[in-house]
């Protein structure tokens, strides 16, 4: 046997006795760290043998020809499935050429000991040299190590070499690195909080780790033109990355000797294992494996935060993106309390955050601006913290700044950024059982939270979407009175997967109940957040079945009740789907999601009439508990009213209604006005007559106010009530209080026919130009003798203008017509209104159907042409 | 072999796949699909805007069965899906020369 044979066989050994023996040390110790410099320690001593055997007898021999680490290797991480990162430097070409055969035996021997090699051969000058294209080989020398051979050549490329690469190429390096570190992240989805990561490549994970402390150290020697003394990082984020490493080195090596070869997915089986070996902690107790990905999250999160804070912080690491923002110095926001200064918001002045209502401002801020927070301003936060979580902000003005954040266009930016310092949480301890929760099943990419933050950014991305589905959802959106209420109940819909073991929706429900009490969200709005998360599934479930089938439609829309509720329920369902990974909303789903909304829509508009006979429900069961005392009056009031009324209607207004209804002996004409969030809200309860409904309508029209929408509703005693939607244009009310009592006596005055309505409608006339028209809106004028057993259907679409809805039920009241029911909605420069009519008590002929058509379209050409 | 494909309804497939699975159907592939036949599509009308579902979204499966089951599929299949209206959907046939099982190159029935 030779004697290079003989060493082969003998390194062979060794290297299988020693990995056996660390493997072994690994899984007494669980010490990660330890592992990988004991592997380091191993491979370098084959490495000497070899090149004692090889190349040079003395190891510091031959001239101009050295072997050095670079990579993880020169860091002196190896894991145990690692490539192992090897440089043969030499002074010039012809060294190269000299010991080219012994190179090539050199690694075919490691080669055959079955040690993944990854060698690059180089002289002096080629690794001086940048190529733009390899920027891994530049960035594998910041981490090179002398392990033989030449020592000054060596000394050459560490003390000359580099320090003088990366001072000429800093900014190709930043660029490059960056580049590709985003476009990794991009590949992740930019989020930790995958169900199963891959603990190199995915965000927060080793890379990542690498990247932060190459960027500081590249900037750092471009400026100083030599090897830095130690790191720049400031002192709590080191000692974050170094409890991470410590971490994510233990799972490395756990990975590896589980998996025999370099495969770093952390799968659930994985997970399962890592947390019964409590790998990576010094827990004694034992651990479940959700508990255990939360303590890896929770490391992710703080190396990921650091590294897009030092690609923010480094403006060659910019993205051409953010550096063509810089010349819009214009354009910069500001705010007394903040300033911005490259896309960071900084505090201007730093103890203000002792404000806790300072601290709702600046995420405030960041969600209408979509700026990130400057490592001191988030630096800044974590120390108020403590004395914040003594008392948290709570009720009304928590809710006050909540529901702005949600609303602004960079919401989930803002809301991430909260989550990752810690605030979410504290201001709602309810997301805490959903914090970094891995729930696993077929199709969930993310976690819990995250998944709950990423639903809310799909509804806000709707709006610079080009894709057509997002169009169509994009405009329901802009139609919701309340998006806010939506996007909690996003937050909130799946906080019960943090229980286990129950229905989730259920948990769900209870736990937003105690949120909504903390936030102190007044009683329709909670029903309307509760109804979301208690029918959140409800859409998916429906289309398992036939929603081409009426009857399937309608049971649907009856159990949703308004057009209101369909809607926020319709794009809760979109961007809870969207939210569970990229693919999941595939246009057929998104098509049928849409298929369903559109017929539970149409079905509500369409059957508004059905009448309240049975005294069942669950509206009318609260309803007799506020009401004992009334309780025959109280069916009395109530028979014959559209299911509609009810269903528009809180039971504590139906309450009021019946109050007013009460005073008739009094005054005959009740009338209440107030001001609501998005407009004002007249309510008229009164005695039907003819023209009631034209008569109310006119005298806001000669206000000058704007109806938005309206509801008109009958029972069978004949007590109306009209409930009318306005703004008010010239902003009469809200500038002179006491202009409240002479509208509401305004109203009373022309329904009792003591004030003169037309007069009134000239004189505003005659005051007003005509407005000019935004978007043209083609009249469309439907009648429908199928969907209501006692009505006709009218529905008129057309362009919205001021006295509209005042000319067309003047016109209808001409025509003989009775308003059983009116729906009025506008959406934009578009008016939706649809009539319930009947004729002496029935439904439209034909032909008189023809007449009021014609009247109608009239009526509405002369209105466009300002008549 | 022969190879099923059944465009059914998309709310049939739950006891589609169950009626299949009694029998003893092992596996299947199915794919969200949108189309017409004489079923056609119509023209909803919402608030104005009228949307044309001139194709329908259905559901498709496709399987390949030893000749034996072919006709209990077919059977299965038809009972499940059918409500006898227009659009339940339609079965085709087609003869299938071989099948391989990729991880050990088996051929024939035995790799379905």
């Amino acid at each position: 046997m030779s004697s290079a044979s003989s060493l082969i066989s003998e390194l062979r050994s060794s290297l299988a006795g020693e990995s056996a023996r660390i493997a072994l040390d690994f899984a007494a110790t669980g010490d990660g760290r330890a592992a990988v410099a004991q592997r380091t320690h191993l491979i370098e001593s084959i490495l000497h043998r070899l090149w004692g055997e090889l190349v040079s007898a003395d190891q510091s021999g031959p001239r101009n020809f050295a072997l050095v680490a670079t990579g993880g290797f020169g860091r002196g991480w190896l894991f145990p499935y690692s490539d192992i990162d090897l440089l043969f430097l030499f002074a010039n070409r012809g060294d190269e050429e000299a010991h080219k055969d012994s190179v090539r035996q050199f690694s075919q021997e490691l080669w055959d000991l079955k040690v993944k090699l990854s060698p690059a051969s180089r002289t002096l000058a080629e690794c001086e040299r940048f190529d733009p294209n390899n920027t891994e080989f530049t960035i594998s020398l910041l981490d090179c190590r002398y392990l033989a051979g030449d020592r000054e050549l060596f000394a050459r490329l560490h003390d000359k070499t580099i320090p003088k690469l990366l001072t000429r190429e800093a900014k190709p390096l930043l660029q490059g690195l960056a580049e590709v570190t985003r476009e990794r992240h991009g590949k992740f989805g930019h989020t930790v909080f995958h169900l199963e990561p891959n603990l190199k490549e995915s965000p927060g994970g080793l890379r990542d780790c690498n990247v932060a402390s190459w960027l500081p150290l590249i900037s750092a020697m471009s400026k100083l033109g030599e090897w830095p003394d130690g790191s720049s990082l400031r002192a709590p984020v080191r000692r974050q990355l170094e409890a991470a490493l410590e971490f994510l080195m233990a799972t490395r090596c756990f990975l590896h000797f589980r998996h025999g070869r370099d495969d770093n997915a952390l799968s659930w089986e994985a997970q399962d294992e890592a947390a019964a070996r409590r790998i990576g902690t010094s827990d004694a107790a034992g651990i479940s494996a959700a508990d255990w990905m939360r303590i890896y999250f929770g490391h992710a999160r703080a190396v990921q935060r650091t590294v897009i804070q030092l690609l923010d912080e480094i403006p060659e690491a910019w993205s051409t993106l953010r550096r063509q923002f810089q010349g819009w110095k214009s354009s910069k926001p500001s705010s007394p309390d903040f300033s911005v200064v490259d896309g960071m918001i900084f505090l201007q002045q730093s103890s203000s955050l002792r404000d806790p209502e300072m601290l709702l401002r600046l995420f405030h801020f960041m969600a209408i601006h979509g700026l990130k927070l400057s490592a001191t301003t988030e630096h800044r936060i974590e120390q108020e913290l403590p004395a914040l979580a003594v008392t948290p902000p709570r009720g009304a003005e928590l809710w006050l700044y909540l529901q702005e954040t949600l609303l602004q266009p960079h919401a989930a930016e803002a809301l991430r950024a909260m989550h990752s310092l810690r605030l979410l949480t504290l201001l709602l301890p309810e997301l805490k059982p959903i914090d970094s929760l891995v729930v696993r099943d077929f199709y969930h990419r993310f976690t819990v939270d995250e998944h709950s933050i990423l639903a809310i950014e799909s509804l806000h991305r709707l709006k610079q979407s080009q894709s057509e589905w997002d169009k169509r959802y994009g405009e329901l959106l802009g139609e919701l009175e309340d998006p806010e209420l939506l996007y909690l109940a996003l937050l909130l819909h799946d906080t019960g997967k943090g229980v286990p073991g129950v229905n989730h929706v259920e948990a769900s429900l209870e736990i937003a109940g105690r949120c909504l009490d903390r936030l102190d969200v007044e009683a329709a709005e909670r029903a309307t957040v509760l109804f979301l998360i208690g029918n959140h599934l409800e859409m998916s479930a429906q289309l398992r079945r036939d929603i081409f089938n009426p009857e399937t439609v309608a049971a649907f829309a009856e159990k949703v009740g308004t057009p209101e509720r369909l809607k926020m329920l319709c794009l809760l369902t979109y961007a809870d789907i969207k939210a569970v990974n990229p693919e999941a909303l595939t246009p057929w789903k998104a098509e049928n999601v849409w298929q369903l909304y559109i017929g539970a829509a149409n079905y509500l508009n369409r059957s508004a009439d059905q009448r309240v006979h049975d005294a069942s429900g669950e509206k009318l069961a609260r309803l007799r508990s506020l009401a004992p005392v009334i309780g025959a009056k109280f069916k009395e009031y109530v028979e014959g009213f559209p299911q509609r009324y009810l269903r528009v209607h809180s039971a504590e207004e139906v309450m009021q209604h019946m109050a007013m209804a009460e005073e008739f002996g009094h005054d005959p004409v009740q009338v209440d006005l107030r001001r609501g969030r998005h407009w004002y809200e007249l309510t008229l309860v009164t005695k039907d007559r003819p023209s009631l409904f034209a008569t109310l309508t006119g005298v806001l029209a000669a206000w000058g106010m704007n109806i938005v929408k309206a509801n008109a509703f009958s029972n069978q005693a004949g007590t109306v009530v009209d409930t009318l939607y306005f703004t008010d244009r010239f902003r009469t009310l809200e500038l002179n209080l006491s202009e409240w009592q002479r509208f509401k006596e305004s109203v009373a005055a022309v329904l009792s026919g003591k004030a003169d309505l037309e007069k009134m409608l000239r004189d505003r006339q005659r005051a007003e130009k005509s407005s000019r028209v935004k978007v043209v809106v083609a009249t469309r004028i439907d009648f429908d003798n199928e969907s209501s057993s006692s009505s006709t259907l009218l529905q008129v679409i057309a362009q919205d203008r001021p006295r509209l809805l005042h000319r067309i039920s003047d016109c209808l009241s001409q025509q003989k017509c009775n308003i059983e029911i009116a729906l009025i909605d506008t959406e934009g420069q578009m008016a939706i209104d649809a009539f319930y009519l009947t004729s002496a008590g029935k439904k439209l002929t034909v032909e008189h159907q023809n007449k009021v058509e014609k009247a109608l379209a009239e009526e509405l050409k002369s209105l466009e042409l300002g008549g | 072999m022969t190879k099923v494909e059944a465009v059914i309804q998309n709310s049939k497939l739950e006891a589609v796949k169950n009626a299949l699975q009694e029998i003893g159907v092992e596996g299947m592939t199915v794919l969200e699909v949108r189309g017409h036949g004489r079923q056609k599509g119509h023209t909803e009308v919402y608030r104005g805007r009228e949307y044309s579902v001139d194709l329908i979204p259905k559901t498709k499966l496709e399987m390949v069965l030893p000749d034996a089951l072919v006709e209990k599929a077919v059977q299965a299949i038809l009972v499940a899906a059918r409500t006898g209206k227009i659009g339940d959907g339609k079965i085709f046939l087609t003869r299938v020369d071989e099948a391989i099982r990729i991880r050990n190159d088996e051929r024939g029935e035995g790799a379905l």
